[in-house]
């Protein structure tokens, strides 16, 4: 299948049920909430190693947050509820409570809650102070700038991780241009986020490895340089290969994220470079959802 | 399915418990609600002799030419979307649980005394006791939304637990003894002895004579101030104030170590 002059491979990406939530950071000014979301959302790229995976969803402005500040929404993704609650936790204490003029809310309704600040009101050491208003409870806890409002319970949704799709092309160069243009694309579209260092992967994995330790290793398949050793999918003019990973409260946000991604390429001056769109997969046997590229683009 | 309106057939010459009306999702058909005695005097008279009523849905309910000898209108409310025309009597909302009490008119005394939780929003004055401790019950507001455009008598919110008020008008004396917890918006004066016996609580005002007896804080940014001006403007759909004009904030008694506080505005 071409699409306005891009080849989309007939493949499809494979994801999985995770669990998610979102929280609003807001501060007295863009800069800090920025700040205190990179802090939060650093470290949490993949829940093999990081617990969850969290990425900033959008910017905020002043009339669509709680307290009337600039800010962020921020969304969480992990495997299990006990994960969710251990990292958001720890991340706010020390993340979002520690910078300066920060507030932090709920930013979900829903009937299964998480805590938010419902432990971390402890660090008042008892000057804290409970307000409730309509239904929802906020800890106000004295720190030295002032004090820092946070909600007391988030709620906790089902959700999909794992979206993703291949950029396969000619050079390096054009290759990192196309994901920027995708992930651009993206950036302020609600209920998805990229978590990986600017929405793009290179270390794409497998499942498995030759060494016992490990439960994934590189993808050999799709490295370029491993073409004439290993069982290379890549034709012989691809020379570098990256992937972007969506992970979305539905299956619909994710498709619709795909396809905006490979349209914003579509559109762009790159798509010269760019010799076809893939996906990963583990030959459909382990996730739970399958986003065929095909069928999204038609 | 049309809300429920009910309608006064002529003035009542006597007081009128109206308790009934809370418990109309429990009769299985309006027919059967209409056909309920009630007591009128000292008669027992059926609903429908005294009132128009149509519609079907329950949910909401809206209520036409009140009159001030109308007492008990939304009591223990659960669920329900109440709108009252016209003035109310005694114990308007009061223990009410969930759901919508909205009244253009005023009330005589002990409106949402004992309310567990929902909105009352009065367009007009309240007499005394607003908020006051019902015989069953040692703590007045436990927890809901109050809000009243006009003024407050003597003698209101005692006791409250926790719960938001906001009162457009003036505020009369006694008012928020021992109050527990909660917030309150004063946009009016305050009345004398105010506050006694306070525990904890927060207390927004432009009446510098009630921080007298207080221990000026400090000037420090108050990000809780930001965020419950902007949630209050936002449920009333009325800016109340800028948070700009909040001064200074108060806090504790001189002569006890309460944690009670006083958000001083300008007006």
């Amino acid at each position: 299948m071409i699409y306005k002059g891009i080849k989309i491979d007939n493949t499809f990406a494979e994801a999985f049920n995770m669990k998610a939530s979102r929280i609003i950071v807001t501060a007295d000014n863009s800069k800090w909430a920025r700040n205190a979301c990179n802090s939060f959302t650093g470290f949490a790229t993949s829940v093999i190693a990081c617990g969850i995976e969290a990425g900033i969803e959008m910017s905020l402005k002043k009339s669509e947050t709680p307290d009337g500040r600039p800010g962020y929404s921020i969304l969480l993704f992990s495997m299990s509820r006990s994960q969710l609650e251990k990292q958001l936790e720890t991340r706010v204490g020390q993340c979002i409570l520690t910078c300066p003029t920060t507030a932090i809310f709920s930013g979900m309704n829903g009937e299964d809650m998480i805590p938010l600040g419902k432990n971390l009101r402890y660090f008042g050491d008892g000057y804290q102070i409970s307000k409730k208003i309509n239904n929802r409870r906020f800890w106000r806890i004295p720190v030295m700038d002032g004090e820092f409002l946070c909600e007391e319970l988030t709620a906790r949704v089902p959700a999909i991780g794992g979206g993703n799709f291949l950029v396969l092309s000619s050079n390096r160069k054009s290759c990192l241009e196309a994901c920027e243009v995708a992930v651009d694309a993206i950036k302020n579209l609600p209920n998805v986020i990229t978590p990986f260092p600017g929405g793009v992967v290179r270390s794409g994995s497998k499942v498995g490895s030759k060494y016992k330790a490990l439960i994934a290793s590189t993808n050999d398949a799709f490295c370029p340089t491993l073409r004439s050793f290993t069982k290379s999918t890549l034709s012989e003019n691809v020379n570098c290969v990256m992937e972007i990973v969506i992970n979305g409260l539905t299956s619909e946000d994710i498709s619709l994220a795909t396809k905006k991604c490979i349209e914003s390429i579509s559109k762009s001056k790159i798509k010269k470079d760019i010799l076809s769109i893939s996906a990963g997969n583990y030959g459909g046997k382990l996730g739970q959802y399958q986003f065929h590229l095909r069928k999204i683009m038609k | 399915m049309t809300h429920i309106t009910i309608k006064l057939k002529k003035k009542l010459r006597y007081r009128l418990d109206m308790t009934f009306i809370s418990d109309i999702s429990n009769y299985k058909s309006i027919k059967k609600f209409l056909s309920k005695k009630i007591y009128y005097g000292n008669k027992e008279v059926n609903i429908s002799s005294l009132f128009n009523v149509t519609g079907t849905d329950t949910s909401k309910i809206v209520i036409k030419s009140s009159m001030n000898y109308m007492d008990n209108i939304g009591i223990g409310l659960r669920n329900i979307e109440m709108i009252v025309y016209g003035d109310v009597g005694y114990s308007f909302g009061s223990n009410m649980q969930s759901g919508k009490l909205v009244l253009y008119g005023n009330c005589l005394d002990y409106a949402a005394s004992g309310m567990k939780g929902g909105m009352i929003f009065i367009h007009g004055n309240t007499g005394k006791y607003l908020g006051g401790k019902p015989n069953s019950s040692n703590e007045g507001i436990l927890d809901g939304f109050i809000y009243i455009k006009g003024n407050v008598g003597q003698n209101s919110i005692q006791r409250m637990r926790r719960g938001n008020v906001i009162i457009n008008g003036n505020l009369g004396d006694y008012a928020c003894e021992e109050m527990i917890s909660g917030s309150i918006i004063v946009m009016g004066r305050v009345g004398n002895s105010f506050a006694e016996g306070i525990k904890r609580g927060t207390i927004i005002t432009k009446e510098k004579k009630i921080t007298k007896d207080y221990r000026l804080a400090s000037k420090a940014e108050y990000n809780f101030i930001d965020f419950f001006v902007n949630k209050i403007s936002k449920i009333l759909k009325l800016n109340l104030f800028s948070r700009k004009t909040i001064i200074s904030r108060y806090h504790g008694h001189k002569n006890n170590d309460n944690l009670s506080e006083i958000f001083l505005f300008k007006s």
